[in-house]
């Protein structure tokens, strides 16, 4: 009977150690929220899993697509087993780490216009505003694009 | 017992972590709660992006090389200024050949919601393969100086993208270039030719943008100022689109898909040349100050695709037409503003022309974000 309580307070032990470190805020957590890209065309939600952080597409402008008028699938990815992957909860931030210095790196970013993936940095400019730098090697070579931060709208009168 | 139950326990929690790291796509959600959002800052603004849909990848770095059949080139008659003795008889020689390297880089200095500015550089240089060589059949200078020096370009641009709101932008492009028949070390600044353009323009939708504007440019060769359109769409389907900005360019855009495009259509070149320094090839800048007014139209096939990546090939195939090869004499030091034959009918120092050939042009190209 010991012995059953035992296993069963360490494997409680264990679950709660892993969910408190899920739930544990982290300074880089300001991250998480629902960010607009520039284009206004997506929506992404930016959560921690462990010690990263990941962004996936929650809402798009277009949803289907307009040639089949099916909910739209990642089908300019060049790997062919993932072109039926739907954009809706695709995680195109990836592996984002926080640094000591403010930014959140080490990450990628995939672009479904053009299916390809860049090294990616993250600076918040204010607790609203993202610089969102997708680069190819160095970041001299690439583009910033500025995310907004969004949040639910009060209820019209 | 306890041992195994407990690593068990601790790979399920660590496993739990690792696949929703690496899985795509979460699992099925509520995705309207995500509607009705949005700008946590009631401050914030809309504004309209320099892209549209399907436009083809701007080019971060480009290194190409140009080649052109051979052809016949007629150089007239070289006069002094006074216009009527005769420095030079014409003569007719044969190229071979005209090659030459182009490259060029272009970086996002500024890159932010209400402002994007580019910078970059550029070089170009022609040159020509006489057979057999010019000076053994003929004196005239200005196939001496094809032949010895060719003609290149050096220089710096420009493009600052300002979007007014979600719909307007202002675009302008400036560029300053050093073109002429120069070696190894530059010619002085003074020489700079300046060109620009500024554009207003509208983006009614995510896959379509217009503008129109004015423009100072050499592209016939000559310094003009000419109203210019800008025009850029792609189709709902994301597989056929243009992208123009006449007159110096205008294509049809075919997307096979994001990283296989055809285009078909032409592109305006042209540009000044300052003879500079060839006393042996007789183009004697001691006193007479001479530009060579190239211009002319490539009509073309164009196929793009990303070799790996970022890396791209561009392959284009065409017909070279030219418009304008002909040396103007600069009065006092300034360049004959013509408006074409509106405002001035000066006669050019020396008409040439040139037989048109089949192109080829090749060029590797880091693609931007």
């Amino acid at each position: 009977m010991l012995r059953k309580f035992t296993l069963w307070a360490a494997s409680a032990l264990i679950a709660f150690a892993s969910l408190n470190f899920e739930l544990q805020e982290a300074p880089g957590d300001k991250l998480i929220g629902v960010w607009e890209p520039s284009n206004g065309r997506a929506r992404v939600k930016i959560d921690r899993i462990g010690t990263k952080y990941y962004g996936r597409i929650v809402w798009l402008i277009e949803p289907n697509d307009p040639e089949t008028g099916l909910p739209k699938t990642d089908k300019n990815n060049p790997d062919p087993a993932l072109k039926n992957v739907p954009l809706k909860g695709y995680r195109m931030l990836k592996d984002f780490v926080y640094q000591a210095d403010g930014t959140w790196s080490e990450g990628t970013i995939y672009d479904p216009l053009n299916g390809s993936t860049y090294n990616c940095v993250i600076k918040m400019k204010d607790k609203n505003t993202l610089d969102i730098r997708g680069y190819i090697g160095v970041q001299a070579l690439g583009r910033t694009d500025v995310w907004k931060r969004l949040a639910v709208q009060p209820a019209k009168k | 017992m306890n041992t195994r139950f407990l690593l068990l326990a601790l790979g399920c929690a660590l496993g739990s972590f690792h696949v929703d790291a690496q899985t795509d796509t979460a699992s099925s959600e509520d995705y309207s709660l995500y509607d009705n959002l949005g700008f946590a800052d009631s401050g914030a603004k809309r504004f309209c992006s320099p892209k549209i849909e399907g436009l083809s990848p701007a080019k971060l770095i480009s290194l190409g090389y140009d080649f052109q059949g051979g052809y016949a080139i007629d150089a007239g008659d070289l006069f002094a200024a006074d216009g009527t003795s005769l420095l030079a008889p014409g003569s007719v020689a044969q190229t071979t050949a005209t090659y030459g390297l182009r490259a060029g880089f272009n970086i996002p200095v500024i890159s932010k919601t209400n402002i994007v500015w580019q910078m970059g550089a550029n070089y170009w240089n022609t040159n020509f393969l006489y057979a057999p060589d010019p000076s053994s059949i003929t004196p005239n200078p200005l196939h001496q100086t094809l032949d010895e020096h060719g003609i290149r370009t050096a220089g710096v641009n420009t493009t600052l993208f300002k979007p007014l709101d979600s719909k307007q932008f202002l675009l302008f492009q400036g560029s300053a270039d050093l073109s002429g028949t120069y070696g190894a070390s530059l010619m002085p600044l003074d020489y700079l030719k300046y060109s620009a353009a500024l554009i207003y323009g509208r983006r009614p939708t995510e896959k379509k943008q217009w503008g129109v504007g004015v423009a100072r440019t050499y592209r016939v060769g000559e310094i003009n100022y000419i109203p210019v359109v800008l025009y850029n769409s792609t189709d709902a389907v994301n597989k056929w689109g243009a992208e123009v900005l006449f007159p110096a360019r205008a294509h049809v855009r075919r997307t096979i898909n994001p990283r296989n495009m055809i285009f078909a259509g032409y592109e305006l070149e042209g540009q000044s040349y300052r003879l500079w320094r060839n006393p042996a090839s007789g183009f004697e800048l001691r006193d007479e100050e001479l530009e060579i007014r190239r211009g002319e139209a490539r009509l073309r096939m164009v196929y793009e695709f990303s070799l790996k990546d970022f890396i791209w090939l561009s392959v284009q195939a065409g017909y070279r037409v030219n418009y304008r090869f002909d040396v103007d004499r600069l009065v006092g030091g300034t360049e004959i503003y013509r408006a074409f034959g509106l405002l001035r009918d000066d006669a050019y120092a020396q008409v040439n022309g040139l037989g048109n050939p089949f192109y080829l042009n090749v060029s590797l190209n880091l693609v931007s974000p």
